[in-house]
């Protein structure tokens, strides 16, 4: 609105002075003049084609300043669909299609099926065909995708720094050939891995025959199978044990980790699971029991049901204490004298393999020397268990050449190209071969690797070939028992990189098509129609008949003798002599997976701890040092305790063996010999991307030659250092709780139900009130019985749980060996981010199943009864496991307090997760009290591990290749939400659609009830003993709901009344009466009754007669 | 002191008060309507590379929708025809036509031909295309008359208040097997009425879910 300007009027002056005018129209004075001066502008300038410019300007601006609030000026960026140029046969898009292959890891391998998703492999499971491992997997297998899409591995191939393209590389190779076929291969040497390929025992077959005077050499730091040379001594003849632990009552093993399903174990894991499941009474009478004899804690000596603690190097006359027990002969005292076993453990042993003659089974470890293998062997030989609990099969001898005749070979100038295939002997060949130096003399070196690593790094002048990942290649490979199984490819090789068995025949000069010396390979074993019978073998993922052949063994006593009189002698061990031994580690194995971020954020079974290795030494040995931990460190965090704000604080140690010494944190670990202390190989890489370098110590730097599993004269220093160690799982004591119930199997067979004498439920009325006790479980999945709440619980009729599946999940702790697969599995499936050392250390690791690992030594007083109450670390413990993951339950906590509701329940029983809902309030990971509850504190996918706390202002950003391994299926989680187990829901909607597709396309569309075995999440279909079932509780016959039928399970917490859909299996133990470390009750159970009954605990009382109200269950 | 404020300011904090009140049912309204799926989807027809027209293929040639969109029977996925399948019959069809030199193009190198993408649900929704065509929901439901549009437009809202309405109510909606791909056909409940539409979900135990686990994982 104009404001009034009343001007002064004009004074006498102006208006009788000169008048100024512009123009003649304004001298005139006209009328148009006077209506052009009212108008602010020209004609037509304020009106543009009958619009008003005013008003023009308003229209214009309105509109403007809506487009900004998000109308047409905002439409959301054109997204665009790219179909293929022409069709391709058997691609459905939006479904994966799975293909048959292998996982070869040094002399055997890993039946596979890869799940592919639009050409590119996201998730390995174990091939179903193969019925030795029944579909399950390994821990190692799971991760090994990631390593395909690993961003640092080798993409090219060099000379000198210089790239090489193909056509280079192929005639390099030939001319390797080509320049040493006139000598015969004088001066050409290979170091390779060991493969059980037979094409590539084919073309090394070959190479011998046209290059006679090369060497071909093979050489792994660790092996899986015991020395040949023990079975030519004992039977005379190249055979390998393969052990039916099916079959076998008792088991004895000396140092060996037979449940460790990656080093060929998966069989025997699953075999010996049969002997330890329990479905009933008869069951438990037919259990079988282990004796485990070792010096580090293994995930077999978890299992065992007698675990004596001895120093390896004690093993063989441990072993031959045992031969004389049992077989009554002379020969073999010996070699015992001077063990320190309380004989009657050796005993009572032995005459427990007595009475179970042929159904019994002595395993030694693979690392022990052959002198220890010959006594086994001739323990089995004589208690007759050949041919039941032990199949000897014929196995090919191997003619290679070792690294030691290499070094040989090549110390004296003989070699002048070597060419290494895969492997890493810069990094891990024995320290006393100075491997280094011997690489850097020869002239030529042509390196083939997977990764730019310690033995590219030395050889950078010479040749370096991008190797393919088995993902990407055509090979074949043996199982533990010699069934031949092709490795297929999944996608192209994605940077280029070659096959082994392409290299070879490069070099040799055969046709270079590795499909095609497969195919050969294959179809010269099989009869009938080649095309026909490769197609069957790619098919089913194995060669129906191709194991090796079992044949008959007889023990040969005069030819062992002498081996025996070669044993090394016996050394007793103290803080001055300590026993270091080498393991091969759970995750890294040997090393070759230190880039694997999965595995290195994986933490060990039995430490617990990620992302590095430490020096493991005895509680003993701890207080020897003086550097015991005071206030129960590793359990709570304690004030006086040896932490910082709950972290592990470790001292640092220098651990020295004749001369060569390495540094590194010290975890004290329960269980140890006393005096032995445990390395884990595979760690401190120098040079293995930003995952794998520098993490933790390289262990490789005291092994020599001589003794490659273990060496004795080892000293300790204490330094003043401090590190802090990433482990997940510090507090290590139940303190009493029933979290893993256990009973001896004698308490089972006389009250199958005793875990309903166990736990705070059992002194409580039923959480489910007697309506819900008369309920069947598939009432009570739907129905919701309220028992004595206060509060109404959601059912059928408020809207809940109506749907026609109601999931559930059984986990058996009995059969569970700690594998971890079940954990990896979920990581692969579930697109679970690593978060990292330093996170890990604050305790933000992703894993959606966590594996729970408790030490129980009986002794838990309760401080306020006057005892101790576990301030002290368990020199013998027993280990109890326990996976768990989100318990799913009906009544969920969590549910109660999403301010946003972006936690519900849905009809099925699932309780599910609505990413996009949740705000990050983190108050249902409060609440739960299973503490499943995973928070994204960063974005672990979209920044970088190492600059999470520059926030905005770090780099950002996923390599395109590491996006590649990420599970369509799956929301890929942001900063700030909560992520938890959704029991695979994208498996069960898939697996529900699909079986609705299918009835309603077959015609009977009402039977949408999905069959039981149709769905599997992907722990379940990983673990390698079928610890876990799941499946849809409303159908009585399902798998999971004759596990919940069975007396030994219950419910974890069950008392908070939040009625968890996943149930355990209480564990049983099978001790030996006899044996004068038997306890009537398992450890765990001990401290129960102790803590939780106290003044009614006596010591002999047996399990069952202690005071207990039987009130019901949760 | 005199007075600061004339004595009018009295009304100021009430008028504030109301002001902010219609500020934001005003700013409310205006996104619900201007900013929610129903407004800013619908309508979207965007330009595609080749001006193909369901009108024609579908309305007059007859084609069935499956024969292009072949997987959405089996897969969650509803596919685009490869360049192939146009080929099948633009090979001696309009065989020259230069609107469709794209296709050729496609045909003989394979580089895709880059259709703009009109129905578009967020990442964390898992919709699934295959579940819903063989239990009575036709293509019609929800992508409209698309026999009868030149260009193709998004029809409805696909938002989750959508996807609810029908999961909620499905009896209004289904149709017999036989009448999925026909898009002129009508639901049962308006053919046979509603107890008919009743049975038909009884029949094949059709309780689509409602909760969260149906379509975000």
């Amino acid at each position: 609105m104009k404001r009034k300007i009343s001007h002064p009027a004009p004074s006498e002056r102006e208006l009788s002075g000169p008048k100024y005018w512009r123009s003649l129209e304004e001298l005139a004075d006209t009328p148009g003049f006077k209506a052009q001066l009212e108008r602010e502008f020209p004609e037509g300038a304020s009106e543009l084609n009958g619009v008003d410019r005013r008003h023009f300007l308003k229209i214009m601006a309105a509109s403007f300043a809506l487009g900004g609030l998000g109308l047409a000026g905002c439409r959301r960026p054109e997204k665009y669909v790219l179909p293929y140029g022409k069709s391709i046969e058997g691609v459905i898009q939006g479904l994966p299609l799975y293909f048959a292959t292998a996982m070869p890891l040094r002399k055997s391998a890993i039946p596979l099926l890869a799940e592919t998703h639009q050409g590119r492999p996201t998730k390995l499971e174990g091939n179903p065909s193969y019925s030795p491992h029944g579909g399950g997997s390994t821990l190692l297998a799971q991760a090994s995708v990631l390593d395909l899409y690993d961003p640092e591995r080798a993409t090219d191939h060099t000379h000198n720094g210089r790239k090489l393209n193909v056509a280079d590389v192929n005639e390099l190779l030939a001319k390797i050939g080509a320049d040493h076929l006139a000598a015969g291969g004088a001066g050409l040497a290979f170091l390779a891995e060991e493969s059980s390929s037979p094409t590539r025992t084919r073309l090394v077959a070959q190479l011998k025959a046209k290059f006679p005077r090369a060497i071909w050499a093979e050489y792994e730091p660790v092996t899986d199978e015991p020395p040949i040379g023990a079975a030519r001594a004992a039977f005379g003849q190249n055979v390998k044990p393969i052990y039916r632990f099916a079959n076998a009552k008792r088991v004895v093993s000396l140092d060996a980790d037979f449940l460790r399903p990656d080093s060929g174990g998966l069989y025997f894991a699953r075999e010996y699971a049969k002997g330890r499941r329990v479905t009933s009474k008869a069951d438990a009478e037919k259990m079988s029991r282990l004796y485990v004899a070792e010096s580090s804690f293994t995930l077999t000596g978890s299992m065992a049901d007698h675990r004596l603690r001895l120093a390896s190097s004690h093993m063989l006359a441990l072993a031959a204490a045992l031969a004389a027990k049992v077989t009554g002969s002379g020969r073999f005292s010996t070699l015992a004298a001077g063990l320190d076993v309380n004989p009657k453990w050796i005993d009572e042993c032995a005459a427990d393999l007595i009475a179970n003659r042929g159904a019994c089974v002595v395993v030694a470890g693979a690392h022990l020397p052959e002198q220890v293998h010959l006594i086994a062997y001739a323990i089995n030989a004589f208690l007759g268990n050949i041919g039941s609990t032990v199949d000897f099969v014929r196995v090919a001898a191997s003619d290679a050449t070792s690294i030691h005749g290499l070094a040989t070979a090549i110390g004296g100038g003989s070699v002048d190209t070597l060419v290494i295939l895969g492997g890493n002997p810069a990094y891990n060949a024995p320290v006393d071969l100075d491997w280094k130096t011997l690489q850097k003399s020869v002239a030529n070196v042509v390196r083939f690797g997977y990764y730019l690593d310690e033995t590219s790094a030395i050889s950078s002048a010479g040749v370096q070939l991008a190797a393919a990942h088995y993902l990407e290649s055509w090979g074949d490979a043996r199982t533990l028992d010699g069934t031949i199984v092709p490795v297929q490819p999944m996608i192209l090789p994605l940077f280029g990189g070659l096959t082994e068995l392409e290299v070879l025949a490069r070099i040799i000069g055969v046709k270079p098509d590795p499909y095609a010396l497969v195919y050969e390979t294959i179809t010269a074993m099989t009869g009938g129609d080649p095309e026909k019978a490769f197609r069957q073998f790619l098919h089913d993922g194995l060669l129906a008949g191709s194991a090796y052949p079992v044949v008959n063994v007889s023990y040969n006593d005069a030819q062992t003798a002498g081996q025996l009189a070669d044993a090394p002698k016996f050394e007793s061990l103290s803080k001055s002599n300590l026993e270091v031994r080498f393991i091969t580690d759970y995750k890294m194995d040997d090393g070759r997976f230190a880039n694997n971020g999965w595995l290195q954020e994986c933490p060990d079974p039995i430490t617990k701890i990620s992302w590095e290795n430490a020096i493991l030494i005895s509680p003993r040995l701890a207080r020897e040092l003086d550097i015991y931990p005071h206030g129960a460190v590793l359990q709570v965090a304690r004030i006086e305790a040896d932490a910082i704000t709950g972290k592990e604080n470790a001292h640092v140690l220098e651990l020295t063996v004749n001369g060569r010494k390495v540094r590194g944190p010290v975890h004290i670990q329960p269980g140890l010999s006393n005096y032995t202390v445990v390395l884990a190989l595979g760690y401190g890489r120098t040079k293995s991307g930003h995952i794998g370098t520098n993490a933790g110590f390289d262990a490789y730097a005291l092994r020599t030659s001589a003794s490659p599993a273990f060496v004795t004269g080892g000293t300790i220093n204490v330094t003043d250092e401090r590190v802090l160690l990433a482990n997940s799982q510090a507090h290590w004591s139940m303190e009493g709780r029933d979290l893993v119930r256990e009973a001896n199997t004698d308490e089972y067979i006389e009250n199958p139900t005793f875990v309903r004498e166990v736990g705070m439920e059992s002194e409580t009325p039923s959480t489910i009130g007697e309506v819900g006790e008369a309920m069947t479980p598939a009432q009570r999945a739907t129905l919701i019985p309220r028992g004595n709440s206060i509060y109404e619980t959601p059912n059928v009729h408020t809207g809940g749980f109506n749907g026609v599946h109601q999931w559930g999940m059984s986990i058996d702790l009995n059969t569970c060996i700690g594998c971890n697969a079940c954990v990896i599995a979920c990581q692969a499936e579930n697109n679970i981010p690593i978060v990292g050392r330093d996170q890990a250390i604050r305790g933000r690791e992703m894993h959606w199943i966590r594996l729970d690992r408790y030490y129980s030594d009986g002794n838990i007083d309760g401080a306020a009864f006057g005892g101790e109450g576990n301030r002290s670390l368990p020199e013998d413990p027993q280990v109890s496991l326990q996976p768990v993951a989100c318990m799913q339950c009906e009544l969920a906590p969590c549910e109660t307090v999403c301010p946003v509701n972006a936690t519900a329940h849905d009809e099925e029983g699932l309780n599910a997760m609505a990413y996009n809902r949740c705000i990050g309030t983190r108050y249902c990971a409060n609440n739960c009290p299973y503490k499943v509850r995973r928070f994204n504190y960063f974005d672990w996918n979209d920044r970088q591990l190492d600059s999470l706390y520059l926030g905005p202002l770090g780099p950002h950003g996923m390599p395109e290749l590491v996006k590649m391994v990420k599970n369509p299926e799956v929301t890929i989680r942001m900063r700030g939400v909560m992520e938890k187990c959704t029991y695979c829901v994208q498996r069960i909607e898939n697996g529900k659609i699909q079986h609705k597709v299918k009835v309603a396309q077959e015609g009977h569309p009402g039977d949408i009830v999905v069959p039981d075995g149709t769905i599997h999440t992907a722990c379940q279909q990983a673990c390698p003993v079928e610890a876990i079932v799941f499946g849809n509780i409303l159908d009585p016959n399902s798998a999971v709901s004759k596990a919940k039928a069975l007396g030994q399970d219950y419910s974890l917490l069950a008392y908070l009344n939040t009625r968890p859909r996943t149930t355990y299996l209480a564990r049983l133990r099978n001790p030996n009466p006899r044996m004068p470390d038997y306890a009537a009750q398992p450890f765990s159970r001990a401290e129960h009754t102790r803590k939780n009954h106290p003044a009614g605990f006596h010591e002999e009382q047996p399990a069952g007669e202690i005071e207990g109200k039987k009130e019901g269950r949760g | 002191m005199s007075n600061i404020f004339p004595k009018s300011a009295n009304k100021l904090p009430l008028q504030i008060v109301i002001y902010l009140c219609v500020l934001a049912g005003v700013v409310t309204a205006g996104a619900t309507y201007y900013m929610t799926p129903s407004y800013t989807r619908v309508g979207y027809a965007p330009v595609q590379p080749v001006p193909y027209s369901h009108a024609l293929h579908v309305g007059q040639l007859g084609l069935d929708c499956r024969y292009c969109h072949s997987n959405i029977e089996k897969s969650g996925y509803a596919n685009l025809p490869t360049s192939q399948t146009c080929m099948n019959c633009h090979n001696q069809v309009k065989k020259d036509s230069p609107l469709l030199e794209i296709v050729r193009h496609s045909y003989e190198t394979g580089e895709p031909v880059p259709w703009v993408k009109v129905h578009v649900v967020p990442d964390f929704v898992y919709f699934n295309h295959a579940i819903h065509v063989n239990r009575g929901v036709s293509c019609v439901e929800c992508h409209g008359k698309i026999n009868e549009m030149d260009v193709v437009t998004h029809a409805q809202s696909l938002s989750m208040g959508f996807c609810l309405d029908c999961h909620r109510n499905p009896a209004g909606r289904v149709r017999e097997p036989a009448d999925i791909y026909n898009l002129d056909s009508k639901p049962i409940a308006q053919t046979a009425g509603f107890a008919a539409a009743h049975k038909f979900l009884s029949d094949r135990n059709i309780k689509p879910p409602q909760t969260c686990t149906a379509c975000h994982r």
